[in-house]
């Protein structure tokens, strides 16, 4: 958003090199984080109407809509709004002016659960135009896994997984197993921890497929169950994988 | 951080955000502006004297306040993510804190130089005074735009309030040092107007603090890596 420099590389934003054409890129963004404040005298009005001065397809008709369903008041001065409200406020502004990107960081932080579900509401409605992308930063699992269509995950800075969100939740799984004395515990691929006791196994898992329930079948051993993983487990079993063979 | 070219309507769109933001207070220092010039009405010397003290007061104070309120307030509040999320450039936006600042210092700051200097073209008048006028005229200028600078650059309380102090003195000091050059002093109090190398000089000088300072302030903003 032209906010930071980047240490190396080079960053570009829907075709524009950033930051030197931050303005023709940011004419189709629309960028709302946790700790971005609006300017507490003035009115919600007011804000709208210096929005709608600046972007051409700002849009009247869906920023009152949005006031109606986010149940805010012109007239409230931004000072006077709860911190649900100043959220759902410059998320207004975001939105009414039909970015092709929205940007999002942390925007559920400290909602209380009828705003968030408010918000996730509008976004998912968001969604629905193919031609409107959300990049959406949250260390709220649930959220992220409820509205994402593909995730990433960074740590430390750096980009660690990128990939469909369904593909992710369909890779990474728990194998619960029995392991009698007679067998050994099977080399399975992309496993990145083992917990439990020697008898009774825990694998997480990065690389499941229906093959390896088959693969420990015929190495003696007993799958008790295969656990599908939330999100939340999946991102601390991949950093807490990734520390190990790279500590910091 | 260069961008292709300047969007002077976002610059526009900027500087008029900060004057309706900051309205009440620039709407009221007329009342007090008016208040110093009426004194003058009087005719007397002591009157002039007071009325041009009050009134550099008054600009200096909302110069300093508003340069202050527009520039730190946006980073203390937090509604710098704002501004700059906005189709906007560095150089935009210093732009424009720029000239909302400066324009609304000068244009009370033309209106009480001009009229201090057609005071001082009456007959009878200390003609002699007019270049040492004009010198701290350009002066009050020149600290002003040191203020504005502080606040663009820095966007620190601290920084800004050792400018404003800097200034202050500064005004004073100068304004005895520069009362007491040979070149200004010896026709200062004279009926005539004697515009001598050393009053020229000082003049020039502070004429070239003002770019040198605005200029010091895009080169320092397009060095930032982090406007966070």
């Amino acid at each position: 958003m032209g906010l930071v420099r980047q240490d190396s590389g080079s960053v570009e934003m829907l075709g524009h090199r950033m930051p030197c054409e931050q303005t023709a890129a940011k004419l189709d963004i629309g960028y709302v984080s946790e700790d971005m404040r609006l300017y507490g005298v003035a009115t919600v009005a007011w804000h709208m109407n210096f929005i709608a001065s600046i972007y051409p397809r700002w849009n009247q008709t869906y920023a009152d809509a949005l006031l109606s369903r986010f149940d805010l008041k012109p007239q409230q001065k931004i000072k006077g709004l709860s911190h649900g409200q100043r959220v759902k406020a410059a998320l207004l502004l975001a939105l009414a002016r039909e970015p092709r990107l929205l940007l999002l960081d942390e925007p559920t932080t400290g909602l209380d659960p009828v705003a968030r579900r408010e918000v996730l509401a509008e976004l998912m409605a968001v969604l629905t135009d193919e031609h409107r992308t959300i990049l959406f930063s949250s260390h709220n699992t649930l959220d992220v896994e409820q509205i994402s269509d593909r995730i990433a995950f960074i740590d430390r800075g750096r980009l660690i997984a990128l990939e469909d969100k369904e593909d992710l939740l369909d890779r990474w799984r728990r194998i619960r197993l029995l392991v009698p004395p007679s067998a050994v515990l099977p080399q399975l691929p992309g496993v990145v921890e083992v917990s439990g006791s020697e008898r009774l196994p825990v694998l997480t898992t990065s690389q499941f497929n229906p093959a390896v329930v088959s693969l420990c079948q015929d190495r003696g051993t007993t799958v008790q169950s295969v656990d599908p993983m939330t999100l939340e487990e999946i991102f601390v079993a991949n950093v807490q994988s990734r520390r190990e063979l790279q500590p910091a | 951080m260069t961008s292709a070219r300047t969007n002077y309507a976002m610059v526009r769109t900027l500087i008029l955000k900060d004057w309706y933001l900051n309205r009440w207070m620039i709407l009221g220092s007329i009342p007090a502006g008016l208040a110093s010039l009426a004194i003058v009405l009087t005719g007397k010397q002591i009157a002039f004297l007071l009325s041009i003290i009050l009134l550099c007061m008054v600009i200096i104070g909302v110069g300093a306040q508003l340069a202050t309120v527009t520039t730190i307030n946006e980073r203390k509040e937090q509604t710098l993510a704002f501004i700059i999320s906005l189709p906007v450039s560095w150089r935009e936006y210093t732009a424009a804190k720029i000239l909302a600042n400066l324009i609304i210092f000068l244009v009370p700051w033309f209106i009480v130089s001009v009229g201090a200097l057609l005071v001082l073209l009456l007959p009878g008048a200390t003609h002699g005074l007019i270049p040492f006028t004009a010198i701290m005229a350009v002066e009050m200028l020149v600290t002003t735009c040191l203020i504005i600078a502080a606040g663009v650059i820095t966007e620190s309380q601290a920084w800004v309030t050792v400018a404003i102090l800097c200034s202050s003195l500064g005004i004073n000091i100068l304004g005895y040092v520069f009362a007491h050059l040979r070149g200004v002093s010896a026709y200062m109090w004279g009926m005539q107007v004697r515009w001598t190398g050393t009053a020229w000089t000082v003049l020039i000088a502070e004429l070239l603090m003002v770019p040198l300072l605005l200029g010091m302030t895009f080169y320092i903003q397009s060095r930032k890596t982090d406007f966070l």
